[in-house]
This record gives structure tokens, C-alpha cells and sequence, in this order.
């Protein structure tokens, strides 16, 4: 009963979580190649070179094309920790500071699903 | 570790747990394993307090009494001593001690060795005075060893915070000495200052905060009363400068930025308000001239890397060497190897000032190595270019002018869809992180370099203070294929003109120490130390230390006999983007050789 009630409340909080944020137009920019080059050179300007990796295994950062989301995997989890960042870590929040404004960040979710390793 | 006191991290601790756990919580460590977070530590294994500071009970005296302005400008014949990260003022790292010649270099036998307990790159060149020597670590230990034996008289681990902004490893490549006080930059960008005899703390000065991506990694330049440092942190879009600080107080008494600010001359150089990003970090030390008072100290890249839309001009004064007053800061003078640099093409490999005949007449000069794949000679007096030749195998990005200014092939600019092969990488050539040597009496610079080629890709970058400020990336084609390797390459300095080069499988990032008994020590990725004939390049002697090299090896004598110390250990993730063994486990260890009686 204990083990019922834990899954519920997790199940609500999650959902709470992912509704709290904005609706994500990621599936859209998965089907615009213009979008998902964007989100390409904003990972490699911004992401790439010393910290997140192009292959899985190098260096302590958390290689991003594999889903093992350490911060939440949905859409707007990911969107959050891009933009927000991960305190007590060298990932700083990056809202509001990208050349396109926040929607480039949505363009790297799309960028990195789309290149993704896992099943989605 | 008799003999010596300590003081702790104060975490109140309780039950032990098993070596196991130990092993486990090491490698969670998004750093690869940093020892010295030892509040953490503590904490976690609930083991006891964990010492960070062993000073000597008894202050250490041999009896050569304190380093003085004319130990320091006469180092480069001190048989007993090594005083300076470069060797000497002129940053030659050439020993006086004939005897290191190429029929006993072949004799040469472990005398003592010691470990780190650290991992990441130990690039430290040693410093030794009144037969102590002063050795860093990676991650900002300090350790005071008998140069005779190894004997451990004091030892410092800087207690670092959990987060420091690292671009490229968790280094530090040595200390500065004056008088009785040892001083070490640290990662968390301080500047500490030590009696020399007991390692007790002077001095403590936060030179600027870490978290806007600073860090100090290099060893600090006597000039004076005057400690002159650089700072790391072209990475994140900082803004470069070069610190002198009194070094009895430790307070500042002055700061040269190398990026002009509004209003200033060079500003102009940077499209826009780009240039209060511009990076232009100066993390390697300088040079000092006596004769003409002259202090030499170089830049490296400007930011963000790879993206030079977003800044353009020549991007004043990132990728040059500058020419300053040492009493004041002030700017006498500039060269820009690389305007404009879109390739990370940090200026700042080490600096020899030589005195050569260019076409029948004597010049002063400033000759280096650069990471663009050029070796140049400019005037020290003036900065006048005076000459430029490829000294590594594969150069395409540019060709070089008779002022000096690159040539730029147009095709060789990062690109959305790199396709183009562009050498050298943003590794270099040869790279500030490890040292060069000259040999006076033959005229030779020698250099470790690394002979790869690599695609670089544009892409866009946000600006967020504390973080890394890239504007691109480097991909590694040829150290994806294996085909990156490695050179020690003998460049005759009045000409540029490569006299010699030996060949390694891997690329060669090790520093270098010339002795004028005519040998060449260095190391390379294998593991080996190295001795090389200075006037051929023939191999003479290696001995396999284990881990990568990457230190700048030293030489000393006491009692008649001479010691070469060459310090092993790497970084495995630098690797990936360098080229060389992956295999081999981090972790340094210092080795000092003696050819036996």
C-alpha cells in the first residue's frame, strides 16, 4: 500500500514538474533542419569543445546523446537544466544569454534528440 | 614524517570505513580524482581529520642563506641551484653542469624519487635552493624534499574549492623564490607566499575571483621585490592580465590588463563592445631583461576561440608579446604573432632572450617557438619582426609576411561543415604548458611539439560569466586516426632553421633542459625519460618512469655530483584532443636521476 501511494505521489509530482514549465515546441524544430543546425552550432559554440562531448567516455562531463538524463529527460527538464543550470557544478544557467534568444535552447533539445543514440 | 607538525580541515569525523569506499567516492569526483577537496573528504569516509599543512618543527638552514636580486640575475650559473621556472632570466634552461654529458648520460640511475598523490598533468619544474627543493603538484601541493634524498621537510595541500573553473586540467607548473619566501599561484586564483624554512603561510592574497573563470597555473617571475604572475582563463571570456605584487606584503602594485578598455589605444582593434570578453589570458611566465629593465610576458587566445565574427579586428593585444617597464606595468612595446586568431593559437610558448648575428650583425632578440607552427626572432629592443620559419612538419594555415603578419588561407577559417585538414591544432606546435631550452654555446633551441592537423568547426556562443566562452571546437581528425605524433626539434636560433628533429610515435609535451655538457633531457608520452645528444638529436638513454610525461625536468649539484629531476604523470582526458596513449592511469611521481660515482 505504502509502495502504491510512493509511486502515485511520484507519478503527481513528476507530472507537476513537467506541466509547471512551457509547452515545448522541440518536436517542431525536430522537423526543421534549419532549426536543428541552429541547435547544432549553438552545442558546439556554447556546449562543445571542453565540456559536453561529441562521443560517449571522454572527460567527467555528462555525455548528452545518450538519455541518461541525470536532471530530468523530458522535454522541459532538459529545457530547465540548459537553461537554468545545475547548482554546486560548473553548469550555470545559459536563459537569456544566447545570440537567438531562449528559443535556441529549445533548438539544442531538438538538436540532441535528434541525435540521439537511445530509443526516444 | 617526523619532524614535522600539521594542521587540519576542521570536520568532525567518526567510524572508519573500508579502502573500498574510498577508491569509490575518488572516482564519483567529476574531476578524475581531486585528493586535496579534503572537507569533502573527510566527511564522506568519517575517518578523522585530514591533515592539509605539515610545517618543519625545525626550520630547514644549510646555510645559503636567503635568494637574493643577484642569485636570481647570475641563476644560470649557479651549479647548486635551480632558481627560476625558465632556469634563468632569459628563460635559456641550460645547466652549467658539464659533467651531464653524453657519455655519462648514459650512466644515469634513479636516486630517489617521490610521489604526488595526485592526478591530472604534473608539469612542475622544481626549484631548488640550499639544497631543498620545492616541488608542485597538480591541484596545488607543495612539498619542500631534501635534493639529496627525497626526504619530505614540509608540505602544503591548498585546499581547493568544489568549483573551479578548469579549462584544460587541474595544473600548476611550479614556485617563485625570494629572500626566505617560496610563493605558488593557485587554481582558486590566490597568490600565497611561504617561509621558505618551515612552509609556514606569509602571505595569502586573493588575486580576483575564480568564479568569473580565472585561475593561476604557472610559476610566478622575480623581478625585484616584485612577484610578477599571469592569470589563466581565456576560455571563459575573461579579460587577460599580468599582476606584480610586493613580495613582502603581498599587496598589488600594479595590474596590466593585455585587452584595452574603452577609450585606450588597441580598443579599436575589436569590433564593437567584444573586447570586454576578450580573454588575451597570460598563463605562462615571463622573461626579464637586467640590461635593458625590460620585463617580456606574452598572451594567448582571444575569446570566444573558434567564432571571430563576433570580434572582429586584430583583437589587441590576445596572441602577442609584450614588452612592459617591471617598476610600473606600463606597455613599452608589442608584437602580434596571430591577430585575430581563430584557431587557439595561444601566444604564449616560452620566450628565449638571445643574443644572435641576423645577417652579419648582433641583435638582441626574443626568439620562440610559437603554437601556430612558426618560430620567430623579433628584436627585444624594439619589436621589430625580424624573421618567422615553420618549424614543425605540417603548417597550412597561413604563411607569414615580411612584417610578420600571417597570411591567412581563406579556406583554412573554421567552417559550419568543416572539410578542411588544418595543421598545426589548436594544440600546436609546441604549447605554453611545457618549456623549451637553448644552448648558448651552440646556438640550438630545442622543443617538444606535436605534429597534428585537426578540422575546426564554427558555431554560436553565449556569453555567461563563469563559464567557458568557446565559440566552436576542434575535432581531432588525426588523433582520431592515429596519425598525430610528435617531434624534439633542434632550431638554430639565429636562423630558424631546424637542425635536428627526433621522432616519437605519440606528440611530445614534455618541457626541456639543455646542460653544457652538451645532452637534452625530456620525456614523452610512454613514459620515458629522455636524453638526447644536444648537436645530433641521437637518443642516449631513457628509463621508463611509467606515467606521461609532461614536466619540465631540472638539473642541480650538491657535493660535487649532479642530480637531473624529470617529473612523470598525465592526464588522460587531455589525450583525446592531443593524441597519445589513453591507456596509462594518472597519477604523478617525481624521479631524480645521478650518474654514480
Amino acid at each position: 500500500m505504502k509502495k502504491t501511494i510512493l509511486v502515485a505521489f511520484t507519478a503527481l509530482f513528476l507530472h507537476a514538474c513537467d506541466s509547471g514549465g512551457p509547452s515545448s515546441p522541440v518536436a517542431g524544430h525536430m522537423a526543421d533542419p534549419e532549426a536543428v543546425k541552429r541547435g547544432r552550432l549553438v552545442f558546439a559554440g556554447t556546449c562543445g569543445a571542453y565540456c559536453h562531448k561529441l562521443a560517449p567516455g571522454q572527460g567527467g562531463v555528462p555525455y548528452l546523446f545518450d538519455c541518461g538524463w541525470k536532471h530530468g529527460g523530458s522535454d522541459q527538464q532538459i529545457y530547465a537544466t540548459i537553461r537554468d543550470g545545475v547548482s554546486d557544478t560548473q553548469m550555470v544557467g545559459f536563459g537569456g544569454v544566447l545570440p537567438g534568444g531562449d528559443d535556441d535552447i529549445w533548438k539544442i533539445v531538438a538538436y540532441l534528440r535528434t541525435n540521439s543514440t537511445c530509443e526516444q | 614524517m617526523s619532524g614535522m607538525g600539521q594542521t587540519t580541515v576542521g570536520v568532525l569525523v567518526g567510524a572508519a570505513i573500508g579502502a573500498a569506499v574510498l577508491y569509490g567516492v575518488l572516482g564519483d569526483r567529476p574531476s578524475g580524482g581531486d585528493p586535496t577537496n579534503k572537507e569533502e573528504l573527510s566527511a564522506e569516509l568519517k575517518v578523522g581529520d585530514v591533515p592539509t599543512h605539515w610545517p618543519a618543527e625545525t626550520p630547514i638552514d644549510n646555510g645559503a642563506g636567503p635568494v637574493t636580486s643577484d642569485m636570481l640575475e647570475k641563476a644560470s650559473a649557479a651549479r647548486d641551484q635551480w632558481l627560476h621556472y625558465s632556469g634563468d632570466y632569459r628563460g635559456f634552461r641550460h645547466s652549467p653542469l658539464e659533467d651531464l654529458n653524453p657519455e655519462n648520460a648514459k650512466k644515469l640511475q634513479v636516486e630517489w624519487s617521490f610521489p604526488t598523490g595526485t592526478t591530472g598533468q604534473f608539469e612542475v619544474s622544481p626549484v631548488v635552493h640550499d639544497g631543498v627543493m620545492f616541488m608542485t603538484t597538480s591541484y596545488n601541493r607543495l612539498m619542500a624534499l631534501d635534493a639529496k634524498d627525497g626526504t619530505l621537510l614540509w608540505r602544503y595541500d591548498h585546499v581547493q574549492p568544489k568549483n573551479l573553473r578548469l579549462c584544460c586540467g587541474p595544473v600548476n607548473r611550479g614556485v617563485a623564490i625570494a629572500g626566505d619566501k617560496v610563493l605558488m599561484g593557485t587554481l582558486d586564483a590566490r597568490l600565497l607566499a611561504f617561509n621558505r624554512k618551515t612552509g609556514e603561510i606569509l602571505w595569502d592574497t586573493e588575486v580576483i575571483a575564480y568564479t568569473d573563470g580565472y585561475n593561476l597555473t604557472s610559476a610566478p617571475l622575480i623581478v625585484g621585490d616584485l612577484a610578477i604572475t599571469g592569470i589563466a582563463g581565456g576560455e571563459y571570456g575573461t579579460r587577460g592580465f599580468i599582476d606584480a605584487y610586493d613580495v613582502n606584503s603581498g599587496e598589488r602594485v600594479w595590474r596590466h590588463y593585455t585587452v584595452p578598455a574603452e577609450g585606450e589605444p588597441g580598443v579599436e582593434s575589436w569590433a564593437g563592445d567584444s573586447y570586454k570578453r576578450g580573454g588575451a589570458p597570460a598563463w605562462t611566465t615571463g622573461a626579464y631583461d637586467p640590461e635593458t629593465d625590460t620585463l617580456f610576458w606574452t598572451t594567448g587566445n582571444p575569446a570566444p576561440d573558434w567564432d571571430g565574427t563576433v570580434r572582429e579586428g586584430d583583437n589587441l593585444y590576445s596572441d602577442s608579446l609584450l614588452a612592459l617597464d617591471p617598476k610600473t606595468g606600463t606597455r613599452k612595446w608589442y608584437f602580434q604573432y596571430t591577430p585575430h586568431d581563430v584557431w587557439d593559437y595561444d601566444g604564449n610558448t616560452h620566450i628565449f632572450l638571445v643574443d644572435v648575428d641576423v645577417d652579419g650583425k648582433p641583435v638582441k632578440a626574443v626568439a620562440q617557438a610559437n603554437r601556430n607552427g612558426y618560430f620567430y626572432l623579433v628584436d627585444r629592443t624594439s619589436g621589430k619582426f625580424i624573421h618567422a620559419n615553420a618549424y614543425v612538419e605540417q603548417v597550412n594555415w597561413a604563411t607569414i609576411d615580411e612584417n610578420g603578419r600571417p597570411v591567412v588561407d581563406p579556406s583554412k577559417m573554421p567552417a559550419e561543415e568543416p572539410t578542411e585538414r588544418v595543421c598545426p591544432s589548436n594544440m600546436g606546435g609546441m604549447n605554453g604548458a611545457w618549456t623549451g631550452a637553448f644552448n648558448p654555446d651552440l646556438g640550438l633551441v630545442y622543443v617538444s611539439s606535436v605534429e597534428s592537423c585537426q578540422h575546426y568547426q564554427v558555431g554560436i556562443s553565449g556569453f555567461v560569466k563563469g563559464m567557458p566562452y568557446l565559440g566552436g571546437m576542434p575535432i581531432a581528425i588525426d588523433v582520431e586516426a592515429g596519425k598525430a605524433y610528435g617531434h624534439m626539434t633542434a632550431i638554430e636560433a639565429a636562423t630558424g632553421e631546424v637542425k635536428w628533429r627526433y621522432l616519437d610515435r605519440n606528440p611530445m609535451m614534455a618541457g626541456a633542459l639543455s646542460t653544457a655538457g652538451g645532452v637534452v633531457f625530456t620525456g614523452n608520452q610512454e613514459g620515458y625519460a629522455l636524453a638526447l645528444d644536444a648537436k645530433s638529436g641521437e637518443l642516449l638513454w631513457n628509463f621508463r618512469m611509467g606515467g606521461v610525461v609532461r614536466s619540465q625536468p631540472i638539473a642541480y649539484e650538491i657535493d660535487g655530483e649532479s642530480y637531473v629531476a624529470i617529473g612523470s604523470g598525465g592526464w588522460s582526458t587531455l589525450r583525446l584532443l592531443s593524441g597519445g596513449p589513453t591507456n596509462i592511469p594518472d597519477g604523478g611521481h617525481l624521479f631524480v636521476f645521478k650518474v654514480p660515482k
